[in-house]
């Protein structure tokens, strides 16, 4: 009885009865998540646009502007509780007091109270939205440049596979590129990391890199007749498959690339990937005609896939200015080559840049407000120290 | 009063011959029904060849339904191949309530799916926690909420599992008790003669997996071992973890102090329980930790983590809690060594007669299944539209 009294009292008690008679999952934990006004501050937020969308999305709007407070923390009201059940006194007309209802399992039942009795301090340890960040739409895209910055550099390589493979390439304009490429890494690496001498770069890299050109070129003979039995078709339509694999797990975030030094887990999608994307460059430069052909195209793809994420993320470390022009610009490279090829690919590379960099944020930010993680004492607790086998 | 005698039927893929929390529960709370007078049948897959029809003790009748468990011991989930089977025995047994245990069984979910095809009215157990952002989850959650939005009553064991399956289910709070496990005394009693606290033994028994916290004992042994020259260890139970321990124990050598027993079959569990003075759980989550009742029973005071229901299940001064982090882990047991001149395990376990009883389990469960009985029968297009509204929502 004084159940129903109570919640006639609180409003927002009301709200929670109703959205429970409606099972509505949602909406019960927006009216649940409704807290005490001393608590939370509510964020000012026009309104219109949600309007247009119904009281149901408006009620979800509410939830995710509470649960992305910043200062989420848990409710835990022990003085108001103590208030409610003042209250609990004042409501019933019965002379005798009786005992408090505690949350424990020990006792049996406890008196006074059914064993479904739903109290006040009900769901009140959840957290809602405690680990999600807000993102700003101009962030998200700046961020989504690196992406197509990537996307591009794996277009140029398609477009000197295609023009050498049309021989509008040929083998000694092919090494001019690798080894004007070569320079130019070290330059950027030389003049982007400021802990790097001389010395280091000459003993680290210089020699790594020499050893492997001379293993490449070792290997080209091999390269050469590896695919002789398969037909050009099928190596097309793989490499297409591979280069879509390498682009769908290469990791953007750049958490595998290290300076010299560090020792990071490289997850298993970027192993994945960068293992899709040398294939693909051995198949292609199966299908070319001289042994100089196959060095120098396996030297150019190899540079590219395997030293390029390094290079990039020099540049981005060292100036974000920097890393924004460049990407820029080879954006604008890369259309231009692309436009001079064929029409139809450079309206796909630039639908696609545009899909990128503008809708996908925008996507993003729409659909974070759907997002609704519940956090509380339930869950299973996490280990605050690394497990070394 | 002259209660109204019910035909139940319990359903669910865990039961005897395996042991652990749900069996157990099933098994108890189906005595003390039959007790108070009513039927209960209990229905679950067969265990490599006991398949058939068995009787147990007090004319518990268990249908071993001759289907081989398919992944971690769970039957095959057919949809609708089940419905025969399940429809035979509900006919055949006269049955008035269906009572369905754990949400990851998948029996239980398509019996009581058929069930309420059939009208019968359901009443739903959940016995654990489970979380809401990974894929195993969703999944489950998914299916709990397709049950769950059809059935008459629920009943959770500790309040912590209430709050999370009506956040998972959806289902109003008010249809959901709360009735706990209990613990049988009778069987756990402590010692005659109480081992000498000259030499404090501190005792663990759980499966060494992640989730019951075998990494925090990793790292609590040593330290404890350090600090207490006078301190023992007694690991029961099994697991892939077993081998850290065994590590940690030749890194410190602490063969001496860590005695491991390997599996402890149940009928063993009070013998290494009442040669030690502490009790210690360490896992990561629980809904409701029997162990900790048993170790309290025999009359050792219990050190745990404060995780899911477990801060609800004793009071405060039979069980210290600690957050699961391997530093203030060892504070409480140096609270709890400190404590332990004060403890008497005769006063804890005739205190543990008064909390736990599973004959008090069965009457406050004879409440739900009356309050089940009294739940409107909906027709068809009532229930569907119930489905529809949780599947959207």
């Amino acid at each position: 009885m004084f159940w129903r009294t109570l919640n006639e009292r609180n409003p927002n008690r009301v709200a929670l009865r109703l959205a429970l008679h409606r099972r509505r999952l949602t909406q019960v934990l927006s009216a649940a998540a409704v807290p005490a006004p001393q608590h939370r501050r509510f964020f000012l937020f026009p309104v219109s646009r949600t309007q247009k969308l119904g009281r149901f999305s408006s009620a979800l709007h509410l939830r995710w502007l509470l649960g992305t407070d910043p200062e989420a923390q848990p409710r835990k009201k022990p003085e108001t509780s103590k208030l409610l059940v003042m209250d609990h006194h004042l409501a019933s007309d019965s002379p005798q007091v009786r005992p408090r209802w505690r949350k424990v399992a020990y006792g049996g039942m406890q008196p006074g109270f059914d064993d479904n009795h739903t109290d006040e301090s009900f769901l009140e340890g959840m957290v809602m939205n405690a680990n999600v960040v807000r993102r700003d739409m101009l962030k998200v895209m700046l961020d989504s440049v690196s992406i197509s910055e990537y996307l591009c550099i794996v277009a140029l390589v398609v477009l000197v596979w295609t023009y050498t493979l049309e021989s509008t390439i040929d083998e000694s304009r092919l090494l001019c590129i690798d080894v004007s490429l070569l320079v130019l890494g070290f330059l950027i690496l030389l003049f982007t990391q400021e802990k790097i001498s001389l010395s280091i770069l000459v003993h680290h890299y210089f020699l790594n890199i020499s050893f492997f050109i001379m293993g490449l070129y070792v290997l080209a003979p091999i390269y050469q007749t590896l695919t002789r039995s398969i037909s050009s078709d099928s190596i097309w339509a793989l490499t297409v498959s591979l280069l879509v694999i390498h682009l769908f797990l290469h990791d953007y975030s750049e958490s595998t690339v290290n300076a010299p030094g560090a020792l990071k887990n490289p997850a298993l999608t970027s192993c994945i990937s960068v293992n899709a994307s040398v294939v693909a460059s051995v198949f292609i430069a199966s299908r070319l005609p001289s042994r100089l052909h196959v060095f120098a195209i396996m030297l150019f793809s190899l540079q590219v896939f395997l030293f390029g994420p390094l290079v990039t993320y020099c540049i981005k470390k060292y100036s974000f200015r920097l890393h924004l022009c460049f990407s820029i610009s080879l954006m604008v490279v890369t259309l231009r080559f692309v436009y001079m090829l064929h029409c139809l690919l450079f309206v796909l590379l630039l639908s696609l840049l545009v899909f990128v960099n503008v809708v996908c944020p925008y996507w993003l930010i729409r659909i974070q407000e759907y997002k609704f993680e519940i956090n509380g004492p339930w869950d299973e607790a996490k280990l605050c120290f690394a497990i070394t086998d | 009063m002259d209660r109204k005698k019910h035909r139940i039927m319990m359903v669910s893929d865990f039961f005897y011959p395996n042991f652990g929390g749900v069996e157990n529960h099933i098994y108890y709370l189906s005595q003390c029904l039959l007790k108070l007078g009513h039927k209960v049948v209990v229905v679950t897959h067969a265990y490599e060849n006991r398949s058939g029809v068995r009787y147990m003790t007090g004319g518990l009748k268990v249908y071993y339904v001759p289907w081989r468990p398919f992944v971690m011991q769970n039957s095959f989930p057919t949809l609708f191949p089940s419905l025969p089977i399940i429809r035979t025995i509900l006919i055949r047994e006269r049955i008035t309530i269906v009572h369905g245990h754990q949400a990851f069984s998948t029996l239980c979910h398509e019996a009581l799916m058929h069930s309420r095809t059939m009208g019968y009215r359901v009443v739903f157990t959940d016995h654990s926690l489970y979380g809401f952002s990974d894929a195993g989850s969703i999944h489950m959650n998914k299916v709990l909420q397709f049950t769950l939005a059809d059935v008459s009553q629920a009943i959770c064991v500790s309040h912590t599992s209430k709050e999370n399956t009506v956040l998972r289910s959806g289902l109003p709070p008010e249809k959901v008790f709360v009735i706990p496990n209990a613990v049988d005394t009778a069987m756990f009693k402590p010692a005659v003669v109480q081992p000498s606290r000259s030499e404090i033994v501190i005792v663990v028994i759980s499966r060494l997996v992640y989730r019951k916290g075998a990494d925090l004992l990793v790292e609590v042994i040593p330290d404890v071992c350090r600090l207490h020259p006078n301190v023992r260890f007694i690991v029961g139970g099994d697991g892939p973890k077993r081998v850290r321990l065994e590590e940690m124990r030749e890194k410190h050598s602490l063969q001496d102090r860590v005695e491991m027993l390997g599996a402890v079959p149940h009928a063993q569990v009070r013998s290494v329980l009442i040669s030690g003075h502490i009790f210690l759980n360490s896992s990561l989550t629980e809904a409701f930790c029997i162990a900790i009742l048993e170790a309290a029973s025999c009359g050792l005071l219990t050190v745990s983590t404060r995780v899911g229901g477990v801060p609800e299940v004793l009071p405060d001064d039979m069980i210290i809690l600690a957050e699961p982090d391997p530093g203030d882990m060892v504070l409480a047991i140096e609270r709890a060594i400190s404590m332990l001149p004060k403890v008497d395990p005769q006063v804890m376990h005739h205190r543990m007669r008064e909390l736990y009883n599973w004959h008090d389990v069965a009457k406050r469960t004879e409440i739900v299944y009356d309050r089940a009985l009294k739940c409107p029968n909906q027709n068809l297009l009532e229930r569907l539209s119930r489905y529809i509204l949780n599947i959207i929502c």
